[in-house]
């Protein structure tokens, strides 16, 4: 029982950490909070739905979703974002909410407004045990999912230039551009790892619950939002331990709470929230932003 | 090399740059001196592409390179090293100096071009994988003219490099200028210390709110009784 709590917490943690991290990289770079985010894990969960309708392999189907999550983040970026360069931080809010309206309603319009069952491979939904423990498959599989995609995440922005590159623009953006590093790479490069990460957490989300539909994306992505917040918004790994802090306490409140109380849950984990960053106003992690005049 | 030719530069309402003209030849060492706020740094921001021109022309090897991005500018051979430093904290030496080369030259190269950074500056070979933040001012500006460097420009622009730095320090960076130039490097050196740039510089232009109002040899300058009163304080 505490096992299998656990690992319901380190799993949904590692989903609203990969989420938190596609937010995080996106405003680290360009300063924008992208509440679009949560529509490319929609995307995902829709495209992956799709592969299967046409009968492609489960394997081949996870990797048709993913690669529609980073184009759609691409495409986001040319058509609306870009136009936009160099505008305040509200403009740019502002257009990531319309983006996601937008979306939500071609969703509900073009497909239903109603979930679509997504048919899971069967072993998916299975479980193991050892003696007594219970574990189940899929939130097993959510672990190591995030855990390689985290691992991957940091040796791309370690090892590669285009990656190191990242991590100077989250400082100092014109330096870089004075380096001869083009702008526009940098900034895709940003949405293509955002929207990555968004259509591997669409995976796991998907793979809990056997359906899609076009609010799919919302909650997740607000706790991500949440998460992103409390680990120090624009820190990487700040929306690593926010991410995890927050499923993993969502997940304890579930299982501890007395019936009476439960309801309430969110409002505990939001008034949890509130009390940190009393304490600790830049998060967890805070960003290292160099301070200029 | 590189002409500037009536260049106006506004933020807002305020007008930095009323008009700039200068051209620097290939090997020269040019300081463009003057008072805060002259509209030295703004005149270095509009030719690297940082900062926009509302008017004139900066050309750069027979090209117009007005109006071009930083990164388009970088790549034809010119490189800022901006007022501040403004070195990349949270990476290290190494990582810092390898952005600075990394579109500029085959990772082969990019390697070779290290190793004579290092060679020219050995206190970065010694805090090779120290993060930058670590480093101290004047490890930091060694830093910051190290990778303007990595990319093998033909010309840099040097904005400020004593500011902030203890006096033997300035000096350091100083014989380093000298010797880039002797290995026929072209610079344009914005210096609030006019006595120090025109100790370095073969031409100087001197400005004041945002307007040329002298130029000329640096030894005819550190004689003119403007440049005397003015800024040499004698």
């Amino acid at each position: 029982m505490i096992a299998q709590q656990i690992i319901n917490a380190v799993s949904l943690g590692g989903v609203y950490a990969l989420l938190a991290l596609g937010l995080a990289i996106v405003f680290s770079i360009v300063g924008l909070i992208n509440f679009a985010h949560g529509e490319l894990m929609t995307l995902s969960g829709y495209a992956l739905l799709a592969a299967l309708v046409f009968g492609l392999p489960f394997p081949a189907a996870v990797l048709v979703a993913v690669s529609c999550g980073a184009l759609a983040a691409i495409a986001m970026e040319r058509v609306a974002f870009r136009p936009m360069r160099g505008a305040s931080v509200t403009s740019l809010l502002l257009t990531s909410f319309a983006v996601s309206s937008l979306l939500k309603v071609v969703f509900q319009n073009g497909i239903s407004a109603r979930p679509q069952a997504v048919a899971m491979p069967s072993w998916m939904t299975g479980a193991f045990s050892f003696g007594d423990f219970t574990i189940g498959v899929g939130p097993s599989i959510s672990i190591v999912v995030s855990a390689l995609a985290l691992i991957a995440l940091e040796l791309f922005l370690r090892r590669t230039v285009i990656g190191t590159a990242m991590r100077a623009a989250a400082e100092d953006f014109n330096v870089v551009r004075l380096m001869g590093i083009p702008a526009s790479r940098i900034i895709a490069t940003a949405f293509l790892l955002s929207g990555l990460l968004a259509g591997l957490a669409a995976m796991l989300w998907v793979a809990q619950r056997a359906s899609v539909d076009p609010l799919m994306g919302f909650t997740p992505v607000l706790k991500a939002f949440i998460a992103a917040v409390v680990g120090g918004l624009g820190s990487l790994p700040g929306a690593v331990a926010g991410g995890f802090l927050l499923g993993i306490i969502e997940v304890l409140l579930q299982a501890t709470l007395p019936a009476a109380v439960a309801p309430y849950r969110d409002a505990i984990v939001l008034s949890g929230v509130i009390a940190v960053l009393l304490v600790r106003p830049q998060g967890l992690i805070p960003a290292v932003r160099v301070q200029r005049s | 090399m590189l002409s500037v030719e009536a260049l106006k530069i506004r933020y807002g309402e305020v007008e930095a740059v009323r008009r700039v003209d200068l051209a620097v030849d290939s090997g020269e060492i040019i300081a463009l001196v003057g008072a805060n706020g002259a509209g030295k740094s703004s005149t270095l921001g509009a030719i690297a592409g940082l900062v926009p021109a509302v008017s004139g022309k900066v050309v750069f090897d027979g090209v117009d390179i007005t109006g071009l991005a930083p990164e388009a500018i970088a790549r034809k051979g010119v490189s800022l090293v901006p007022e501040g430093r403004r070195i990349f904290a949270g990476l290290t030496v190494a990582d810092n100096l390898r952005l600075g080369g990394a579109m500029h030259l085959p990772a082969m190269e990019a390697r070779a071009r290290e190793e004579e950074m290092l060679e020219l500056f050995p206190i970065l070979r010694r805090y090779h994988r120290v993060k930058g933040g670590n480093l101290s001012g004047g490890e930091q500006q060694m830093l910051a003219i190290a990778r303007a460097l990595m990319g093998k420009p033909r010309m840099v622009l040097l904005d400020e490099p004593s500011l902030g730095l203890a006096p033997q320090l300035i000096d350091t960076v100083f014989d380093l200028i000298a010797e880039l130039r002797r290995n026929g490097l072209t610079i344009l050196l914005v210096e609030q210390n006019v006595a120090l740039a025109l100790e370095i510089a073969d031409r100087a232009i001197v400005l004041a709110n945002g307007e040329v109002v002298l130029s000329g040899t640096a030894k005819e300058l550190a004689s003119s009784d403007l440049v005397r009163q003015a800024y040499l304080g004698a």
